[in-house]
């Protein structure tokens, strides 16, 4: 077996190393493998387009009811910033014939809350709740989505809470990275804009909002997600009973940006701040292309695990950093690689230095096929991880449906395993170009300039 | 190509669909509880959902009492287990986990210090070998320990120097509200202490803590229990047995005075607030009443202070906290605190938001709570521990169950936690509050905002 080859070599590294301790032992590799069964999923539609999936799955008396929908901060205009977040958060707070509060006792009678997100490109709104209710909130989050209240009181309300968080959030240097980071990648589209201006959030009225909801939400864009243990007969029922008669409204919006990046720094001040928030990245493709998965491979051993490279190097060899991480963000037809690390201010250089020096180490050699195996065996696990839970199978399903993957679950473990060494190398020299990085770095202005500007010009 | 996962698809009707009807279900873990000859207390509690396992070993060994010239020293002992033992050197517990399929992570909180491993069902005894490997002894350099003191340093920095609110109110308020050196000091430590640290530390600090007599090692998930205690006898039973080390007293006195702090922040730029009480002995009857008024003033937005606060007042965004703010009601084993957050504006006084925290108090002082408010706080609570019991796949069980046989000797106690919730009245709630939620038992931490806009 490959596993115990790979693993005696790597002792064998280990014994001549260590002469002292000549006596190692190593591992059990354990039995064999157990079969891994997706949870089976029953798909439906109703006349007006309304989606369902359900999924009988775990063993504790718990289901998540997730309603997902195809809106998102892509339905904004320049002007309207946050108003998709607005206008879900605002969902709670009544419908024709309850208040915030009755919403909120009746979710607690549940075992329960009803919650809201949203995402650039999906929203959703659900609740997690004992078995015997699921029924029940079906029902209560159909009445949420099709007779909204939108109370006045709770909307100035509301305004005034995304004032003060909006406020808070711009004290974190990582939002502040995030923030200057995705507006250089994109620009105008709405997924380059992160945060409003207090004047946009303070303008916004009522009628705003439920244009915004007539537009962007009905029954043709959403699908509801039931994974746990319920009823499934009495859960069924409940939803054509309720969602049978929402209206249709518009298949989703598309609009797909054009993300730019060139080798830059940018520079966002924090006067004496005793580390430097770095965001290092660049566009990259999206789940449908043919080199997802083994630009997935590549991102997890550069950067997106414990053992990867990057990690090794600025955390557990150089003590640079405490959380460094690599990772692709996916949106509709669009995707970024960002590496980020918050780095002790006197170390900004350096900890930059090895960050490059990982990604042109990996463009110049193909890494080996045991720290490739390595690397396949963990993702294949978390894998199982994922899709071991009612909300990380709400995820998987919801990403699936999203990007229109059909059989992204059932190859994903295969497409994995199928990535060489050569392709981790091709990827880093095709999709981590050294020259079209976007540097952002929130630090202390005083010192950290100097220590960069060798790695390219700083805007400020 | 070796295939870590095989999968299978079915397409017939083969899941159980479960009937529940309007009959509440109740849930039942199973428990197997037993000690090696040398003190490690082992529990099995084997469940057939997905083919993964839980492996967590949790010494007694909690950020409380450690040395007291060496603040912070619990946590960061607790990086130095990943930094070399017996078989494996830097680095490559880390890699032997994950190459493996697997995840892991490790965590310092009160009154414990853990280590868990969630990987593929077939790779138990990887993961068996690996704890025990590292509890028989650590190899640990000079070198290894400069890395992890940089590492924590960073760590430090990113979570609390470096961010408006950094430590508020987790790591702040326990060190206002208490009087004993024990819970009162800074948990993450002094800078200055991290940097002391000597590989003499490291060396007495294992000895007298990291032995099986002061630990308990928890499996769960998809494994058969006569496999694991072969495989745990195997790897655990040969490490030999030491004393108990002393526990120092960590008592707290009966406050008697409210306590007011005001702590300036130059990061932040919105005021916030937090209330702290001193909580009922753990497993009294007033400890259960407790975790329900926690229910019923703090958690969800139906609770009273988040009813009061956001829905009418429109004070803050939401009201926050709970039992415990570096774990659960569960996991710990000293005085504790209940503690409740928020966020507010510049024009709105700490002193009128106290105004309406004390009329909700109040009002649960002065009469016993209604039944439909007591149902509802049991329903809440109910379904809070399933889902604690779920969390992150098959750690959350072990979290409750490791704590239960480290501070009970009792892991089944899992299975009677319902039943102690379920035996609260009103008038023990009224009680309850009388004596715990008084002002004199409270501390309140005021944040003055010095940042820009």
């Amino acid at each position: 077996m490959k596993i115990l080859t790979s693993l005696s070599i790597f002792f064998l590294i280990v014994l001549m190393a260590m002469p002292l301790l000549s006596q190692l032992e190593t591992p059990p590799e354990g039995s064999q493998p157990k079969d891994f069964v997706l949870p089976t999923v029953k798909k439906f539609s109703l006349d007006n387009g309304f989606k369902v999936s359900l999924v009988n799955y775990g063993e504790l008396p718990k289901a998540v009811v997730r309603i997902v929908i195809g809106a998102g901060n892509i339905n904004e205009s320049k002007e309207g910033v946050w108003l998709a977040d607005i206008t879900m958060d605002l969902l709670k707070e009544g419908t024709s014939s309850m208040n915030a509060g009755d919403i909120a006792r009746k979710a607690a009678g549940m075992g329960g809350t009803v919650n809201t997100a949203v995402g650039l490109d999906q929203s959703w709104i659900g609740g997690e709740v004992l078995s015997e209710f699921t029924p029940d909130l079906v029902s209560l989050l159909a009445e949420i989505l099709q007779k909204p209240g939108f109370p006045e009181k709770e909307f100035e309300r509301l305004k005034k809470d995304y004032l003060r968080n909006l406020n808070i959030q711009k004290s974190r240097p990582q939002s502040l990275a995030q923030e200057k980071f995705l507006g250089v990648l994109y620009g105008d589209h709405p997924y380059g804009r992160f945060f409003p201006s207090e004047s946009m959030i303070s303008g916004y009225t009522l009628d705003q909002v439920k244009i915004f909801y007539g537009n962007n939400v009905g029954a043709l864009r959403a699908h509801i997600y039931v994974v746990g243990r319920f009823n499934a007969e009495k859960v069924e029922k409940a939803i054509r009973n309720s969602f049978s008669t929402w209206k249709a409204g518009e298949e989703s919006y598309v609009n797909i940006p054009e993300p730019q990046s060139k080798r830059m720094i940018y520079l966002v001040n924090r006067a004496e701040a005793p580390q430097s928030t770095i965001y290092l990245g660049l566009p990259v493709i999206d789940p449908t292309q043919e080199d997802f998965f083994p630009m997935l491979v590549t991102n997890t051993l550069l950067g997106g695990y414990f053992s990867s490279r990057v990690t090794s190097n600025i955390r557990e060899d150089k003590g640079y950093t405490y959380s460094p991480r690599s990772s692709i963000t996916n949106h509709f037809r669009d995707a970024y690689w960002v590496q980020t690390a918050d780095v002790s201010t006197d170390v900004t250089g350096a900890a930059l230095k090895e960050i490059f020096y990982e990604i042109d180490r990996l463009q110049n050699e193909a890494p080996t096929e045991e720290e490739l195996e390595g690397v396949q065996n963990y993702m294949a696990g978390i894998f199982v991880l994922r899709n071991s839970s009612r909300s990380g199978i709400v995820g998987q399903l919801a990403f699936m449906n999203l990007h229109g993957l059909d059989d992204y679950l059932s190859n994903y473990v295969k497409n994995i395993y199928a990535v060489t060494p050569q392709d981790v190398q091709e990827m880093a020299q095709k999709y981590l170009k050294d020259q079209e990085m976007t540097i952002v770095i929130v630090g202390d202005p005083e010192k950290v300039p100097a220590q960069v500007k060798r790695f390219a010009e700083i805007v400020y | 190509m070796l295939k870590k996962v095989a999968i299978l698809y079915f397409t017939g009707l083969m899941i159980l669909f479960m009937s529940c009807d309007r009959e509440s279900t109740s849930f039942k873990v199973p428990v197997e509880y037993y000690k090696l000859d040398n003190g490690l207390r082992v529990v099995l509690s084997p469940s057939h959902a997905a083919p993964i396992v839980t492996v967590a070993v949790y010494y007694n060994i909690g950020f409380r009492i450690e040395p007291k010239d060496r603040t912070g020293f619990a946590h960061l002992f607790e990086h130095m287990m990943f930094q070399g033992s017996s078989n494996l050197g830097k680095m490559e517990f880390i890699k032997l986990v994950q190459s493996n399929g697997g995840t892991l992570n490790g965590s310092t909180r009160f009154d414990f210090t853990n280590y868990f491993e969630i990987m593929p069902a077939h790779k138990l005894e990887t993961a068996l070998w690996a704890e025990a490997d590292r509890m028989k002894g650590l190899n640990i350099t000079q070198e290894n320990l400069t890395n992890q003191q940089g590492v924590v340093t960073n760590e430090v920095k990113v979570n609390v120097l470096n961010q408006p609110y950094g430590g508020f109110p987790w790591l702040d308020m326990p060190q206002y509200a208490n009087e004993n050196w024990y819970n009162a000091h800074n948990f993450y430590g002094d800078l200055e202490d991290l940097k002391a640290a000597t590989l003499e530390d490291v060396k007495d600090f294992f000895k007298l803590y990291y032995a099986p007599i002061n630990a308990a090692l928890v499996v769960t998930g998809d494994f058969r229990s006569t496999d694991a205690r072969e495989m745990v006898q195997k790897y655990f039973g040969e490490i030999p047995a030491t004393e108990l080390p002393s526990k120092p007293d960590l008592s707290e006195p009966r406050q008697e005075e409210e306590k007011k702090v005001v702590k300036e922040d130059p990061l932040a730029n919105r005021p916030a607030l937090a209330f702290a009480y001193h909580i009922p002995e753990r497993n009294t009857p007033q400890y259960y009443a407790m975790g329900l008024l926690d229910q019923i003033l703090l958690q969800g937005a139906d609770s009273r202070l988040n009813q009061l606060l956001v829905q009418e007042k429109s004070i803050t965004s939401s009201v926050d906290g709970g039992i415990n703010m570096l774990g659960s009601m569960f996991n710990y084993d000293g005085p504790m605190l209940w503690t409740g957050y928020l966020f507010h504006d510049k024009e709105v006084s700490s002193d009128s938001i106290m105004t309406l925290v004390n009329q909700v108090i109040e009002d649960l002082m002065t009469q016993p709570v209604d039944a439909a408010t007591l149902e509802l706080a049991k329903i809440k609570m109910r379904s809070g521990l399933y889902d604690s019991i779920d969390e992150y796949f098959g750690f959350g069980l072990a979290d409750l169950l490791a704590s239960f046989a480290l501070f009970d000797d009792n892991p089944a106690r899992i299975n009677m936690l319902e039943m102690q919730f379920r035996k609260v009245t009103p008038e023990l709630i009224q009680k309850t509050a009388q004596e715990y939620l008084r002002s004199t038992n409270r501390t309140i931490l005021i944040i003055e905002p010095k940042a820009n806009s």
